[in-house]
Parts: structure tokens; C-alpha cells; sequence
């Protein structure tokens, strides 16, 4: 994997011959170096999707058999005589003035291969590409090299400090570069801590108290679809818009973010695990040597003082990130996880299929009662933990916290002190057994999340307990830390007790001081999102009706028309550019489909998992058998693609809405309307129009299958 | 400074002989500082510089296109020890900085090796370098005659300058010249594929620089 791709490099690196203070103070410029590297990830993905917007709005694609006579990207008619010098000269679509861009005198390129061209400049593509060019005439390499010709997307950037950095953070007395170990359970290094705090308790608890699946996200999710839940998803839907809004806000941090964390969080560890010494050591070794020296790497090294740094006092509560937790977070896992100690079988459907009838309720918006039993609902849904109880406890209180960043293990430390004065979560009991959870905004996900223990029956709880996030400084500007405090309803619902959101990039981090805030009630749902503001990558697939065999019309008894049936056939292709789940920046993803209306499961598809890769190829085709083609024009394809989780929930990472973009479809006992937008649509209608042969596009995927007001 | 405002990440490198004044080369553009004291630059390190860079077209005359340019500033050991690791950088680099120290003829002449380290090592065959003669300050000590220096540089078809970094004469018009090749190769090399004759990109201009006259020193 690291090895091979950039050969030249790789081979050549020899660390061998540094000294540990210089090694040290290389590793130091190669930290710096990653920071930039991040914010320019970071700015290249955000290209990426207005490339994306300005895409969709195009309707042709490729080498579909389309009129010259309509435009290419708004299918507006062009008059004839236009479609002589209409042509873009680099796709060849015929396209009217609005739909150019001049990029110098007299000449001229459709607004997307203007855009294209623009980007490739902008992201720095001129060089990679040129470069790989270079390299792979290198004897010895084509193989590589044709891979990377194939996707060359992430690789083809990776430059020699982020390959030395990662070889030398793996192991540091090893010399030479090494593939980069994978670390399972490196993610669940910090859920350990929370279920350290709380999790064995509060899910045991919930174990005992209700027979199903699931860990405290499912008790919260459960809660939903406890006694009083009749009215609820009215309260649910907004809160879940407005997480939506949220992100988008953010975005396009958060699509870069946490395909980033995953590395991000493994070299740190690796750092602090394998390597803390070292660091010691080259730090003794600075502060030994002579002063003036110091005094000429302070002019030069803009971060000296990082080495310099002592490791911060680590509170009682926080094991420090590192292999001796990981044991025992595992252990608690599975006592926070019932799953894990019953079979999974199945279980990966019924995350699926609740989430996804999730959506439908939420796109329904009027109430409907959620019976979703025996459902752990996906972590990435784990917004949806929150719909347990906000209307009915009056918040009141105030909350006592510092954070700090630690630029030594890279990790944002959240101290929570106490609270004062909450309200009681049953109010019927008076009492409250509150304890305080927190999510590294935009990421909603279970990897995101952080809880302290539980105090019993007090208003006024002291934790004392440091949550803590492994993420590089430069990312924490786009992030914002919501901090809400929680009931824990042993036989009932959690009930939200209050929450403050603080945005990062104000707020000072060097110098922790305590704040003293008062709880909020949530806040009215913002404005409309659109689903398309992240890039979550992109789905390819084909899609084509099979007339039916005769044509001819059929015996009907009774019928009123004659309806000739044939079948839907999807082809799922493949995915690019997914969003990274796992450790070392893969997902084992497959695509799930579903055909609307539909009566019970029986449109539900599944392609085969693909694992450890961004780009999937799934090849697989989804048959809906006797429709007819006017039918079509009345239903709705979703395809959903998730990372498969063995032992946990899958997680979402987009999906797609194909129909003609009209109307309404009925989805269980709700009419939702069709909210298909751009190529899901245009790709519907092309299936349509052209019987018997396929109809192929790229759609962006959506980053959240609730539907946007 | 790694927010993400900015238009065009450029990545520049600095190569040389030991001691011909890479680093306070590079202070000097990036803080207008000047530090007389000799630092060995252990491995690499790196300085960062935002600059307004302004499209123009042929005629030189500006188009008003302004673009923030995120300057990364890659600086390399010049000790042979640390060869290795240091050339393995150069493919990271989109232009490159080729410094010698007008008061040593040594390192003079080996401009011409380290001509051949970057046409092996970096990313492409041909790319956008300048051949600076640093430490022109110090002209009772002067080696290296701007004559011969102008006839290397001419034979390779790449710019000369003769900079400072004590005074800072000439570091600024230097580091834009390169970044001006740079952006112009980042055109072209983009235009390519349409095939399309005579777009209006050709000459650049940089905001930041002085009274900038195409001739220079090429």
C-alpha cells in the first residue's frame, strides 16, 4: 500500500544515519508540513463539490444519444443556426451562451469544463498528474503505475514528507518505511473511556431493564419507541433538520474531517504509544544544548515550543491513549454492545431497514408512530438518540467546563466540572440522574461522541471528567463542541436536560479557563439544507428497462387497461471517493437499494460488501421484475451505500434518489414527495426514454436521505 | 496561517551547496529578517509566505484577476549527508530555487550537479528553476563573476539573479520570477489538452513585486 506507490521516495529515505534529536526535529517540520497539508485537503474537497453543484445542474453526459438541439447543460432548446458553433471543445456538447464560459478572447467552454479546468489548477492537479506522468516511465513501476492512472486521486498527491512522516511515526527506530499498521481499535480507544465512565453501567443497566440491542444509543433510540411516543416524530424531525443544518454550516469541513481523522488519530497514537519516549528524549536533548542554538531555532522553527512542551497532567478519569486502554475498552465494548455477545445475523438489516424507514417517517412530516423495535439505529444516525424527550423538561441550570488543546498528543481536552441547578429529568419523581455527553461538531458519529458517567439523583452533578478528542489543531477552526446534559431514564427515556454550543474557532485554547454557562433549550430548526452541500463522493451506476417480451397485449381479466410489464434493471457499478470509516482510511461498503412504492420488503436489494476500498467495485445488478414503463414514472430507486460494521451498526455514507422528480410516491402509509434533483432525475427520464438500453451516469451522493424543506 | 483562504498552494524548494545562504534566503523573503548566524539545516524544514499574485494578459497589462497564493517554501540541507533525504523532496516542488554563493567558486560549479539531481529527481524533466548567486553583498570577497553566472544560467534557459540576504536586494523579484514561471506553466500545461491556440495568458504580472521589467536577467 504506502510502499510501491511512490517508489522513488520510499526507497531512497533512509533515516538510518539521523540522530534522534535530528530525527526529532525533522518529524517536527513533517507535523508542520501535515497541518498544511490537511487545510489543503481540506480546501481541494471543497473545490470538488462546487465542481459538483455547477455538474448537476448539466443534464448531458457522456456519450449519451441526446439532440443537438438542445443544450447540453440546461436543455434549453438551441435555435439552428447556433448549432454550428455551439459545440464545447472539450466534451463536444452543443450548448447555449448561457452556458459558457469565456476563458480568454474569443474563446469559449462550457461552464463545466471551465469549471474543470479551473479546478485542476486550483487543486494543484496540473502537478500530480504531470508528476505521475513522470514516474511511471520509471522501468520497474508500470504496474504501480497503471493502478494509479486508475485512481489516482488519493495517492497521486501523497508527497514524500507524508510518507516519511507515517513510515517514521510507525516505528522510529526502524529506519526504512513501513506499511502503516492497523490499528482496529484505535477508534474505539476513546469510546473506551466514555464506557469506562459510563457505559458498562448505563447500558448493563439497559440490558436488564429492556431485552434488546443495542448500547445506550439504542436505549436513547428505544426511547423513541417507548410508551409515550405516539406524537413524537414531530419533535424528532425538526431536531434532525437541524442537525442537518448544522453540518452544512460547516461543511465542507466535515467530509474532509473525518476521512482524515482516521490516519490522523493512528499516528497520534502511534506517537504517543510507541514513541512518547523518543519524544521525551529529544525534548531533554533541546533543553540541554547550548542556549544560543535554542535561540536561533526559536527564530527559525516556527514550533519549537511543541517538543518543549511537557506532556500535560492527564486527569484520573483519562488513560491515555495507548494500547494498555485498548484492551479494556474492547472488554467493555462488548459489555456496552449486547450484540456483540448475540449473533449478528440480521442485524445489519435491521439497522438498515429502520434507518431507511427512518428516513421515509422523517420525510413523512406528519406524526407516525415509531415502532422500530429491536433496532440500533446507526451510529451516524446517532442524532436520532437524541429524539428521546425535549419538550417536556423545562431546561434550567448551568453548566461548568474548560477545554483545552494539548499540542503534545494532539488532543482536544473537554473538562467537564459540574453542573448547577438542572432541571429533573423525571418530573414526576423529581429527580434527576444526569450525566453530560458531547459531539465534536460537524461529526455527528458515534466516533464523535464522548459521555462521562452517570451521577444519580442530583441536580447538581460534579464529573470532574476530561472527554478528550485526537484531532491536529488545524482542524479544530471549522469544529464546534456541543455539550448537552442528559437524564438517564433507567425504565424510561433519556431526557434532555439542556445543551451550549461552543464554536472552536474563537475560542482560546491555549490558556484553559473555566466558563460557567447557562443551558439551552434546542433551538428552532434553521433553514432549509440541501443534502448535496458535503461531497460524500459519488455513485456510477446503469440503469435499463427490459420491454416486456411480447408486446403484444395481454389476456386481463377485469383489468381496465392492458399493461404491459417488463423489468428494471440496476446496474451498481462502482463508487468513488467515499468517505474513510475505518482505520486506515477504508470502508467495507456495499450499495442497498429499494424501489418505491412497495409493498413490504420485496424491492429491498443488497450488492456484495467490498472491503477496504474508497472506490468500490461493486458490479452488481438489482432486477425489479414485472413493471411496466409508465409505472416507472411514478416511483422512486433509492440507493443507499453503507460501511459495513460486523459488530456494531452500519454506517451510512450516502445515497442516491433517482425518479422523475414529480409528484409524490407513497412510502408506508405516507405520500412523500419526490425530491430527485439534476442527473437522479435527467437519468430516470434517459432510462425512460430509451427502452432496452442502458442509461449510465454519475451521481453525487447525497449526504443525508432526509428530505430538505 | 494553514486556513485554507487562499487560491493556489505553491510549493517551492531551495537547494544548494552547504553555506551558500538558503535559509536566510528564505528568512529574508519570508519575514525581512536577516540572520547572520550559520545554522546547519538539519533534513528539510520549511517556511510559508501568502502573496497576491495578479493574471495579466499578454500585453502586460493586468486583467484584474488577483489570485491569494499560499507560498510553501521548502528549504534543504545542502550537507551531502543528508542527500538522500533532501532529493527525495524535490519531486514535491513545483519550481525550484538554485543558490550558490557568489564568494565560493566551489559551489559555483556545482550548480551543474545539482542541475542534474533536479532533472532526475523532480517532477518533471524540464522544470521552472532559477539560478540565484547569493551573498552579493559581500563584493571584496566575490568568486564568482556575474558574467560566467549569466552564461550557465543562459545555457540552461533559466533566469539568474544576484541576491542578498543581508540587504535583501533582489530576494523578493527572485522567489516572483520563479512563482511567475510557475503559474504560467500551470496554464499551459491546463490549456493543453483543448489544443487551443493563443489563449490570453501569457505574461503574468505580481502584485507584490517591484517594478517588474520582463527582461531581467534572463
Amino acid at each position: 500500500m504506502v510502499q510501491g506507490t511512490m517508489p522513488q521516495a520510499a526507497d531512497m529515505i533512509n533515516l538510518g544515519f539521523l540522530s534522534d534529536s535530528e530525527r526529532e526535529l525533522i518529524l517536527e517540520v513533517l507535523q508542520r508540513d501535515r497541518e498544511l497539508r490537511q487545510a489543503e485537503e481540506q480546501r481541494v474537497r471543497s473545490l470538488k463539490t462546487e465542481l459538483l453543484d455547477v455538474k448537476r445542474k448539466g443534464a448531458k453526459r457522456g456519450s449519451g444519444r441526446y439532440s443537438q438541439r438542445s443544450c447540453g447543460r440546461c436543455q434549453e432548446p438551441l435555435s439552428r443556426l447556433t448549432v454550428f458553433s455551439s459545440q464545447c471543445k472539450i466534451c463536444n456538447h452543443h450548448v447555449c451562451n448561457n452556458c459558457r464560459t469565456v476563458v480568454s478572447k474569443g474563446s469559449w467552454l462550457c461552464t463545466v469544463c471551465a469549471k474543470e479546468l479551473d479546478l485542476k489548477k486550483r487543486t494543484g492537479d496540473w502537478f500530480y498528474d504531470q508528476r505521475v506522468n513522470r514516474f511511471s516511465t520509471t522501468p520497474g513501476h508500470d504496474l504501480v503505475r497503471v493502478s494509479l492512472k486508475k485512481k489516482p486521486q488519493t495517492k497521486k498527491r501523497e508527497t514524500t514528507g507524508e510518507l516519511l512522516l507515517r513510515s517514521t511515526e510507525i516505528n522510529p527506530d526502524l529506519p526504512t518505511p513501513m506499511p502503516r499498521v492497523r490499528q482496529k481499535n484505535l477508534i474505539t480507544d476513546n469510546k473506551g473511556h466514555s464506557n469506562e465512565n459510563s457505559g458498562s453501567i448505563a447500558s448493563k443497566s439497559e440490558v436488564w431493564s429492556k431485552p434488546t440491542h443495542g448500547d445506550i444509543e439504542s436505549a436513547e433510540n428505544n426511547s423513541i419507541s417507548s410508551s409515550k411516543t405516539d406524537a413524537e416524530s414531530g419533535h424528532v424531525t425538526p431536531e434532525q433538520q437541524r442537525r442537518e443544518n448544522r453540518s452544512v454550516q460547516s461543511s465542507p469541513a466535515e467530509s474532509t474531517v473525518s476521512s482524515l481523522t482516521a490516519p490522523v488519530k493512528a499516528d497520534i497514537v502511534g506517537v504517543d504509544g510507541a514513541n512518547s519516549e523518543v519524544v521525551q528524549t529529544a525534548a531533554d536533548v533541546q533543553l540541554v544544548s547550548p542556549t544560543p542554538e535554542i535561540d536561533v531555532d526559536r527564530l527559525f522553527k516556527k514550533s519549537i515550543k511543541r517538543s518543549l512542551n511537557p506532556p500535560e497532567c492527564v486527569s484520573t478519569l483519562d488513560l491515555r491513549d495507548g494500547r494498555d486502554t485498548s484492551k479494556a475498552s474492547l472488554v467493555n465494548r462488548s459489555h456496552s454492545v449486547p450484540g456483540l455477545d448475540i449473533q449478528d445475523d440480521g442485524e445489519e438489516d435491521e439497522d438498515i431497514d429502520s434507518l431507511v424507514s427512518f428516513h421515509k417517517k422523517t420525510m413523512a412530516s406528519s406524526s407516525y408512530s415509531l415502532h422500530s423495535s429491536r433496532s440500533t439505529l446507526g451510529s451516524m444516525m446517532s442524532i436520532y438518540s437524541e429524539a428521546g424527550d425535549f419538550n417536556s423538561v423545562e431546561v434550567s441550570g448551568d453548566l461548568i467546563f474548560s477545554m483545552s488543546y494539548d499540542e503534545h498528543t494532539q488532543n482536544l481536552h473537554v473538562f467537564i466540572k459540574e453542573c448547577l441547578g438542572l432541571a429533573y429529568g423525571d418530573t414526576s419523581r423529581q429527580l434527576s440522574h444526569p450525566y453530560v455527553k458531547c459531539y465534536l461538531l460537524p461529526d455527528k458519529s458515534r466516533q464523535s461522541k464522548r459521555k462521562t458517567s452517570i451521577k444519580r439523583n442530583t441536580v447538581n452533578p460534579v464529573y470532574k471528567e476530561t472527554l478528550k478528542y485526537s484531532i491536529s489543531r488545524s482542524q479544530l477552526f471549522t469544529r464546534s463542541m456541543l455539550i448537552s446534559v442528559w437524564h438517564h431514564g433507567r425504565f424510561s427515556r433519556n431526557a434532555f436536560l439542556g445543551e451550549v454550543e461552543i464554536p472552536l474557532d474563537t475560542r482560546d485554547l491555549d490558556s484553559p479557563y473555566e466558563d460557567r454557562v447557562a443551558l439551552m433549550a434546542k433551538s428552532a430548526p434553521a433553514v432549509s439544507s440541501t443534502a448535496f452541500a458535503q461531497y460524500k463522493g459519488e455513485l456510477v451506476i446503469s440503469l435499463k428497462y427490459v420491454s416486456p417480451k411480447k408486446p403484444t397485449t395481454e389476456k386481463t381479466k377485469g383489468k381496465k387497461s392492458v399493461i404491459e410489464r417488463g423489468e428494471l434493471q440496476v446496474l451498481i457499478k462502482e463508487a468513488k471517493n467515499l468517505m474513510a470509516m475505518k482505520p486506515g482510511d477504508t470502508s467495507d461498503s456495499f450499495v442497498k437499494g429499494y424501489l418505491f412504492p412497495t409493498k413490504t420488503n420485496t424491492t429491498k436489494r443488497k450488492t456484495p460488501v467490498v472491503k477496504k476500498n474508497l472506490n468500490p467495485h461493486y458490479d452488481h445488478t438489482f432486477v425489479y421484475k414485472e413493471l411496466a414503463l409508465e409505472q416507472l414514472e411514478q416511483m422512486c430507486l433509492e440507493l443507499t451505500v453503507w460501511d459495513r460494521e460486523a459488530m456494531l451498526s452500519n454506517e451510512f455514507l450516502g445515497g442516491v434518489r433517482l425518479s422523475s422528480g414529480e409528484g409524490t410516491v407513497k412510502i408506508g402509509k405516507e405520500e412523500v414527495e419526490m425530491d430527485s434533483v439534476g442527473e437522479e432525475v435527467s437519468l430516470w427520464k434517459k432510462m425512460m426514454q430509451y427502452p432496452d438500453s442502458w442509461a449510465e451516469g454519475t451521481l453525487p451522493l447525497r449526504s443525508t436521505m432526509v428530505k430538505g424543506k | 496561517m494553514t486556513d485554507g483562504d487562499y487560491d493556489y498552494l505553491i510549493k517551492l524548494l531551495a537547494l544548494g551547496d552547504s553555506g551558500v545562504g538558503k535559509t536566510t534566503f528564505l528568512y529574508r523573503y519570508t519575514d525581512n529578517k536577516f540572520n547572520p548566524k550559520f545554522i546547519t539545516t538539519v533534513g528539510i524544514d520549511f517556511r510559508e509566505k501568502r502573496v497576491v499574485y495578479t493574471a495579466s494578459n499578454p500585453n502586460g497589462a493586468t486583467t484584474g484577476k488577483t489570485f491569494k497564493v499560499h507560498l510553501q517554501l521548502w528549504d534543504t540541507a545542502g550537507q551531502e549527508r543528508f542527500r538522500s533525504l533532501t532529493t527525495a523532496f524535490f519531486r514535491d516542488a513545483m519550481g525550484f530555487l538554485l543558490m550558490f554563493d557568489l564568494t565560493s567558486q566551489q559551489s559555483f560549479l556545482n550548480v551543474r550537479n545539482w542541475m542534474s539531481q533536479l532533472q532526475a529527481n523532480a517532477y518533471c524533466e524540464n522544470p521552472d528553476i532559477v539560478l540565484i548567486g547569493n551573498k552579493a553583498d559581500l563584493a571584496d570577497q566575490r568568486e564568482v563573476q556575474e558574467k560566467q553566472a549569466k552564461e550557465l544560467a543562459d545555457k540552461y534557459g533559466i533566469p539568474y539573479f544576484e541576491t542578498s540576504a543581508a540587504t535583501g536586494a533582489e530576494v523578493d523579484k527572485a522567489v516572483l520570477t520563479l512563482l511567475d514561471l510557475v503559474m504560467k506553466r500551470m496554464e499551459q500545461c491546463v490549456d493543453k489538452p483543448p489544443a487551443e491556440p493563443a489563449n490570453g495568458n501569457g505574461a503574468t504580472k505580481l502584485a507584490d513585486a517591484q517594478p517588474n521589467e520582463k527582461k531581467c536577467a534572463c
